[in-house]
């Protein structure tokens, strides 16, 4: 089976600056995805090349199959089949929450609008939010924020979903409910790469864990074994770093 | 009790002077309606400017914001020339050079000029609202699907909308004080009004200044109205 999202040599250069060094990865259905690294290691341009939200600067990415470097492609399918979750959340803040979830459903999909609200609930069930369908963004605490930011992705049915530090922007008592959502989400099976500082979620629901420092891909493997044993002196030497505090 | 004789004396002289001086200046041969004719002339003249700018205003942004250089380049230069030169000049420029060869109505060709020349002002106005909404929106929406142009008008446009909008009133207010140098292309608008009611009863004061009172006037209601309309916006951001 091809992989569900292939990355062939990718550099992203900000001015002159190289933020991504050549990158080369295979992603498979089902697989999560967990991106932990120094600040500056360049996880989160990686993951915003993934759906051209950064353009690369050379190398190819690939999703089910398909060439999305090539400028010819419409982005816009693509993007509708990969789910972003943002570290800021980026709710709509002149939507309430049900027309946050449902706007591109509606507008891009040409779903009835009844059954894009329908629906809209089943996703706000999910992430235990029903009695906020009519608030407004500014209504919400940051972690139900981000929880309607993930159902807000959902709407769309996504293959693939990427999160991009979606808990740290968030106060302490409310990241665990950002968590255990997406703990949901990886457990029905959904294809999930997540950009994260939280390593207990990273060992925890991670099928795979890349370590990025300086723009490439330093250490990859099982989480629990590089947590446990690292063998790259990059990923020792941040792990102490982080685990210690 | 002399004192108060000649109190009460000035006064009745000040009151009959001053209301002698209305007669002859507002009342007399009909000159009020030189200020009533004169204000409508004002008013077209910034209401369809006004217009005309808006739907410059939004094709220069256009433009300005287009993925091709030569459009850009366009918009950039319009904008530049408007704002680095006179409005008299402008008015001037339009008059006799642009539509020097034809016949038409000044108040016509002001209203071109103040259009030209509030567009420019106009598109920067829209290009400001725009920035001003973080760009984490624009990428929340596309990275929903959304195309680049159903981004702008359901997710960034109606969000400007509430910078813009004062804003641009802001640059109504602006325009209608602007209007009053049409004189130059001898269009009896209020100002021109008052000027002419000058010249012939030479009297200084009492006709501008009541050509300055009539401006004050309807500025006021504009900018009392923008203040309601951004309590307004604001509270909606609150909700």
């Amino acid at each position: 089976m091809a992989a569900m999202i292939k990355v062939e040599n990718l550099h992203k250069y900000f001015g002159k600056l190289e933020v991504l060094k050549g990158i080369d990865e295979e992603i498979d259905k089902g697989e999560k995805i967990v991106i932990i690294g120094p600040s500056g290691s360049g996880k989160s341009t990686f993951l915003r090349c993934l759906n051209l939200l950064e353009v690369p600067t050379k190398g190819d990415v690939f999703v089910e199959g398909q060439r999305i470097t090539d400028p010819k492609i419409n982005i816009n399918a693509v993007r509708q089949k990969m789910g972003m979750v943002f570290q800021q959340f980026n709710l709509f803040p002149h939507l309430s929450v049900m027309d946050n979830i449902t706007l591109a459903p509606i507008k891009i999909k040409k779903i009835a609008k009844p059954e894009a609200q329908e629906k809209a609930m089943e996703l706000l069930r999910k992430v235990g939010l029903t009695d906020k369908a009519k608030a407004y963004p500014a209504q919400l605490s940051g972690g139900q924020k981000q929880r309607i930011a993930i159902a807000r992705a959902l709407a769309m049915e996504p293959d693939i979903m990427l999160f991009d530090e979606p808990t740290s922007a968030l106060d302490p008592e409310m990241v665990g409910e950002v968590l255990s959502v997406m703990k949901d989400l990886a457990q029905s099976g959904m294809t999930m790469i997540v950009v994260t500082h939280e390593m207990s979620f990273a060992r925890e629901v991670g099928s795979r864990l890349l370590f990025m420092d300086e723009g490439v891909i330093a250490e990859q493997g099982d989480p629990k074994e590089i947590f446990s044993n690292p063998k790259n002196e990059r990923t020792k030497t941040f792990l102490k770093r982080v685990l210690n505090n | 009790m002399e004192w108060l004789n000649a109190v009460r004396d000035w006064i009745v002289n000040f009151c009959n002077t001053f209301a002698h001086d209305v007669y002859r200046n507002f009342i007399a041969e009909g000159r009020y309606w030189m200020l009533i004719d004169g204000l409508k002339i004002t008013i077209i003249i910034s209401i369809c400017a006004i217009l005309m700018g808006i739907v410059f205003g939004s094709i220069v942004t256009l433009l300005r914001r287009s993925r091709f250089r030569i459009p850009r380049a366009i918009g950039y230069v319009y904008v530049d020339i408007i704002r680095g030169t006179p409005m008299v000049t402008q008015l001037l420029i339009t008059y006799f050079v642009i539509f020097g060869s034809v016949h038409i109505d000044p108040v016509l060709v002001a209203i071109v000029a103040f259009g030209i020349n509030s567009g420019a002002y106009v598109s920067e106005i829209i290009r400001a609202g725009i920035l001003s909404i973080d760009k984490g929106q624009t990428e929340a929406g596309r990275s929903l699907g959304l195309s680049k142009s159903m981004t702008m008008t359901h997710i960034v446009l109606p969000q400007a909308v509430k910078n813009i909008l004062p804003t641009l009133c802001n640059e109504f207010v602006v325009l209608i004080k602007e209007t009053a140098v049409v004189g130059y292309l001898a269009i009896p608008d209020l100002t021109k009004a008052g000027d002419t009611i000058r010249s012939r009863t030479f009297d200084f004061d009492m006709p501008l200044v009541a050509v300055a009172i009539i401006y004050y006037i309807i500025i006021k209601f504009l900018t009392l109205a923008i203040s309601a309309l951004e309590r307004r916006l604001r509270k909606s951001d609150l909700r």
